[in-house]
């Protein structure tokens, strides 16, 4: 019973920092149908230049996180300029194909800069377990999951109410009508990659501020998909609902089924969790079901 | 198509021919001798690097007739790989199969898991089935490093080099001869399948598979053999490495491999029977003799990065590749060779 309360609390920990992420995935599916393969090497690079800017640079943890940010930004301005709005107009391939050559280059990137494999990031948070009811957790999900919930509400009252959210919640509705408005879409795009690059960084860096920085860290990447996957690729609101549930299935199953399959079953949960919907539903919980017309 | 000037069809025969004027019968000729003469003039390691180009072709075709032909995105090629590599080490080391038997069932196996992972282009397209195929590879190769009794995990497996009766094929050269000999094959066959009636179904599923369904074709089936023979392409390639390579794990048949392929089609030209050759041919080179033979050794002299970053330079620069190649020029080598033709056809006077 203890043992399924940790795994039920840290499972929907985590489960929100990869809503979180793929929070960035929906947004960029909204505005512009493009689907981003590059978001685990984003989540990775910006997890090793928070390494650089804390560890290598020696700057102050709270000037080293704004840095990230910035780094977040230009990163999400660079990709959408040089990458993708050369590619506007193109088929859907030519679009997931140019993301991934991005993640090939990022990964690249990352190893001829950081040629070391693993490394560690400084606490960010306080680290006593603390005991909720006969389980004991580890603070930093407490807070890594704090966090993330803060994004998000401040990420929903930005598209509320903020000028450009509300732009940015037209243009997934209509583009053209959106154009008739006299709204530059590849502004719109734009602010797209960089909310992204935003978000894959904060979730990088909390991800890593957890369990280090490895070059796994891409497959956290991929647990994103399976959340983008099971919550409908257009719906906010199917990512928040379907990061907790992916993160408890993995930690749940991870602690249940290691003992009967045997270890590492942990990675293959998502993937098994992305077949399963795509046989079933494959829209996912939220999604919007294309009907298509000659 | 545009014919050579003065060139006209008068049968059937010579309209669908492949190779159609004495020239191109005696160029081809000219291609051939010096192909299969390649041991005669090239030295060990090259010859080494011949082979690996080979074995990538066969899977680059495969993956052409399922993304290039029939539009169907797979990001999990080399799991597809994966399978034939160890259905072949399965079977010739565990159970003593001869070789070739061995590499027509690796074949078949890779495509019928293929199949399988190809059932949802039932219902989806695009990025749902990049992420299925992805899902695809990761199963398999978990699938390979955790079912120890059959596949020892990571310790990995160990494969004769192929044989007929008692003549083994176990050097370099041989290796060449057999490698080339059945990429050859492929060419043919992939070439022959695309003009075919497979091929122009699988053209029109890809353009518009609603249209194409209302035009009476099949595009589920069509869809599922298209998975079939991709994966049956990926199988043999798998098979063939096996034995070449001598030794297989897991490793061999990662993720960025799958991505690798997916680039070297789209740099060589999707939808064309020429583009998956210009893309390996040209990216092969770079990636398995430029990179580590010349410019790894020249920038490890210079001192200016930090030791081990040679690992992280052929993604980077692959990676540059493919996105400049999406963004200048997206139809790939094959266009610019087409181009090439066109001109040259019609040379001096380009009007």
């Amino acid at each position: 019973m203890t043992q399924l309360l940790q795994y039920t609390i840290t499972g929907l920990a985590v489960g929100m920092i990869y809503a979180l992420i793929a929070l960035g995935f929906a947004l960029i599916w909204k505005s512009s149908r493009v689907a981003n393969l590059a978001l685990g090497q984003l989540v990775l690079i910006s997890s090793w230049f928070t390494y650089g800017m804390l560890t290598q640079a020696k700057l102050p943890i709270w000037l080293g996180l704004i840095v990230t940010i910035l780094f977040a930004i230009f990163l999400g301005w660079l990709i959408e300029r040089f990458t993708l709005r050369p590619l506007i107009g193109q088929p859907a391939l030519s679009l997931i194909a140019v993301t991934l050559g991005l993640a090939y280059f990022l990964e690249g990137l990352v190893t001829v800069i950081w040629p070391v494999s693993v490394a560690k990031l400084p606490a960010l948070f306080p680290q006593e377990p603390v005991n909720i009811g006969t389980a004991v957790i580890s603070q930093e999900y407490l807070w890594a999951a704090g966090v993330s919930l803060l994004l998000f509400a401040i990420l929903s009252v930005f598209f509320k109410f903020h000028k450009m959210g509300i732009a940015m919640r037209a243009t997934a509705d209509d583009q053209l009508a959106i154009q008739a408005c006299a709204v530059p879409i590849t502004r719109i795009f734009s602010m797209s990659w960089i909310f992204a690059c935003i978000v894959a960084a904060i979730g990088g860096v909390l991800v890593s501020s957890i369990g280090g920085i490895t070059n796994a860290l891409v497959e956290t990447g991929f647990k994103s998909f399976s959340v983008v996957i099971l919550g409908g690729m257009d719906s906010f609101l199917g990512c928040i609902i379907a990061g907790p549930i992916i993160g408890l299935c993995e930690n749940v199953g991870a602690g249940y089924l290691t003992g009967i399959i045997g270890p590492g079953i942990k990675d293959l949960i998502p993937f098994v969790i992305i077949i399963i919907v795509m046989m079933i539903k494959p829209y996912g919980l939220f999604g919007e079901e294309r009907i298509e017309r000659i | 198509m545009s014919l050579p000037c003065g060139i006209r069809n008068y049968s059937y025969n010579t309209d669908t021919a492949i190779i159609r004027t004495r020239t191109q019968w005696v160029l081809f000729a000219a291609f051939l001798l010096l192909l299969f003469a390649m041991p005669l003039y090239i030295p060990r390691f090259g010859l080494d690097i011949i082979n690996l180009i080979g074995i990538t072709i066969i899977a680059v075709i495969g993956l052409n007739i399922l993304v290039g032909y029939c539009g169907q995105l797979s990001i999990g090629h080399a799991g597809f790989m994966a399978v034939g590599a160890y259905t072949t080490a399965i079977l010739t080391t565990t159970f003593g199969w001869p070789y070739f038997a061995a590499l027509i069932c690796s074949g078949i196996s890779a495509g019928l898991i293929g199949l399988l992972f190809g059932m949802p282009s039932m219902r989806v397209k695009g990025f749902y089935l990049a992420i299925t195929t992805i899902a695809a590879q990761f199963i398999i190769i978990w699938i390979i490093n955790h079912w120890t009794d059959v596949t020892r995990g990571s310790i990995g497996m160990g494969v004769a080099s192929a044989s007929v009766g008692s003549f083994q094929f176990n050097s370099e050269i041989k290796q060449f001869y057999l490698i080339t000999g059945i990429t050859a094959l492929c060419v043919l066959f992939a070439t022959n399948l695309a003009r075919g009636r497979a091929g122009r179904a699988f053209v029109a599923v890809r353009d518009n598979d609603l249209a194409a369904e209302v035009m009476g074709i099949n595009v589920f089936s069509y869809k599922l053999l298209a998975f079939f023979l991709g994966c049956f392409f990926a199988g043999i390639a798998g098979s063939l490495f096996a034995q070449w390579r001598g030794n297989i794990t897991a490793e061999d048949f990662t993720f960025s491999q799958s991505i690798l392929y997916v680039g070297i089609l789209i740099i060589g030209g999707l939808g064309t029977s020429i583009g998956p050759i210009l893309g390996v041919g040209t990216m092969g080179l770079l990636l398995y003799w430029l990179l580590p033979v010349v410019l790894t050794p020249a920038l490890e002299g210079m001192n200016i990065m930090p030791s081990g970053f040679s690992s992280g330079l052929g993604p980077m620069i692959f990676g540059t590749i493919m996105i400049l190649s999406l963004v200048l020029e997206p139809r790939g080598l094959a266009h610019l060779w087409s181009l090439f033709k066109a001109s040259y056809r019609l040379w001096p006077f380009s009007y």
